[in-house]
């Protein structure tokens, strides 16, 4: 048998831990590099899924509706329909979720809450309908303000 | 020449080669299944990054500084108390020029105590000295060349498919390039995770057909969040556009945001 090139023995060694070196790394490689890698680009796919998985504090008002539909109809037919539930009420998702726990309890209302918004301050726009609260009246809101139809008296 | 390899031998290299080129695939479609079977048990099903283009648009002159977002964000996601903001509103106060003193307009003070959560202070000058003053909300500016992913070296912040850009945390080291390479100041390394956090749009919400936790409980609509790919004509996204003069914040970078305003000043950045 004649061959056409003999290896020298110590270029054959470089060679073959040079060869080893690439095939370790590849295997490495294919086994560290999560399977999702590259799916959509230069990153773990499966961090999509991932990140979708969080469980989630505020309901939306749908799910108010779904139960509360009188109290959603008054307000979406008044000066407040553009607020969401939530937007005074709190976060309600541990609500839905478990209505008739009386343990789960929505955020208590006060009349702070009125003036977060309506409070006179000049950085706000013109159109927003504000009071100077310590001229306005000196009691509750509520007084002479239902909250879910504002321009009504009780 | 006598050919040095034997039918048994070329027989048997070849079988491998097949083997290799058989097994491969396999072994990759096995490992994806077992990932897919370990992280997405609760990830919604049917759900396609691809056909989706989220934004949000922001309309400073409905903006009435009540800081309901901020805090509704602060709830949603998380975030730790203190100094960490996944979104916030700003006030403008841009004060009057002195008399005679050749200038169009005077200085421009900015606050934001708390993200606004607990509202503003009264304003550092009087009423009649103030040009014009303004709530300004911000958030992550959804960039389509977000400097922020070109900064990570690990791979771990990313543009997602659907406009978002968001951060796989289990592969953020903590290293916070992010956080200074973004323009906008809209990430910060939290305390509790000690990686770097953003705003997700409410990833969470939006692949379920929910809005951001901010816009649910904005109560002038002064953010707006839509699909610009599902947007039919009378989407409020749509809208948006068509019923202001919208710009982005700091145009001269590059960085294309997604985020748009509209009503706001020069002196915003």
């Amino acid at each position: 048998m004649r061959r056409l090139f003999t290896m020298p023995p110590q270029l054959f060694r470089i060679v073959l831990l040079a060869v080893g070196i690439v095939v370790a790394y590849s295997v490495a490689r294919f086994f560290l590099t999560p399977a999702s890698f590259g799916e959509y680009g230069w990153y773990r796919g499966a961090a999509l899924a991932e990140l979708a998985t969080r469980q989630r504090v505020y309901a939306g008002k749908q799910a108010c509706e779904e139960c509360h539909s009188d109290q959603y109809q008054k307000v979406v037919q008044h000066e407040h329909k553009s607020l969401s539930c939530e937007a005074c009420h709190g976060p309600g998702e541990a609500h839905v979720e478990n209505p008739d726990n009386p343990d789960v309890k929505m955020a208590v209302l006060h009349y702070s809450l009125c003036l977060r918004c309506h409070e006179a301050n000049p950085s706000r726009p013109k159109w927003h309908k504000q009071i100077v609260s310590k001229n306005h009246y000196p009691g509750k809101c509520t007084d002479c303000h239902l909250p879910h139809s504002p321009a009504e008296a009780p | 020449m006598k050919n040095s390899i034997s039918r048994r031998s070329l027989l048997g290299r070849l079988s491998a080669v097949v083997a290799g080129v058989v097994a491969a695939p396999v072994a990759k479609a096995a490992k994806t299944v077992t990932q897919k079977l370990l992280v997405s048990a609760d990830a919604p099903k049917d759900y396609d990054p691809t056909k989706h283009e989220w934004v949000m648009a922001l309309d400073a002159n409905r903006c009435i500084g009540c800081g309901l977002c901020a805090e509704a964000c602060k709830r949603e996601n998380h975030v730790p108390e203190g100094p960490y903001f996944r979104t916030w509103v700003e006030r403008y106060i841009i004060t009057k020029p002195k008399p005679g003193s050749g200038a169009a307009r005077g200085e421009t003070l900015v606050d934001s105590p708390n993200g606004g959560i607990n509202g503003y202070p009264e304003a550092p000058v009087p009423k009649e000295e103030i040009q014009h003053s303004f709530f300004v909300p911000k958030l992550c500016n959804l960039c389509k060349h977000s400097p922020c992913t070109q900064a990570c070296p690990v791979g771990a912040t990313f543009d997602a498919p659907d406009g978002a850009v968001l951060i796989d945390p289990t592969y953020c080291i903590g290293c916070g390039f992010c956080i200074q390479a973004c323009p906008y100041g809209c990430r910060f390394l939290s305390p509790v995770t000690k990686t770097a956090e953003k705003c997700t749009l409410c990833y969470h919400r939006i692949t379920r057909g929910l809005k951001p936790a901010c816009v649910e409980v904005c109560p002038t609509q002064a953010r707006i969040f839509g699909d610009l790919k599902n947007a039919k004509p009378d989407d409020p996204i749509l809208q948006f556009y068509q019923n202001n003069l919208v710009e982005a914040l700091k145009p001269h970078l590059g960085t294309e945001p997604r985020v748009y305003y509209a009503g706001i000043d020069k002196e915003v950045r």
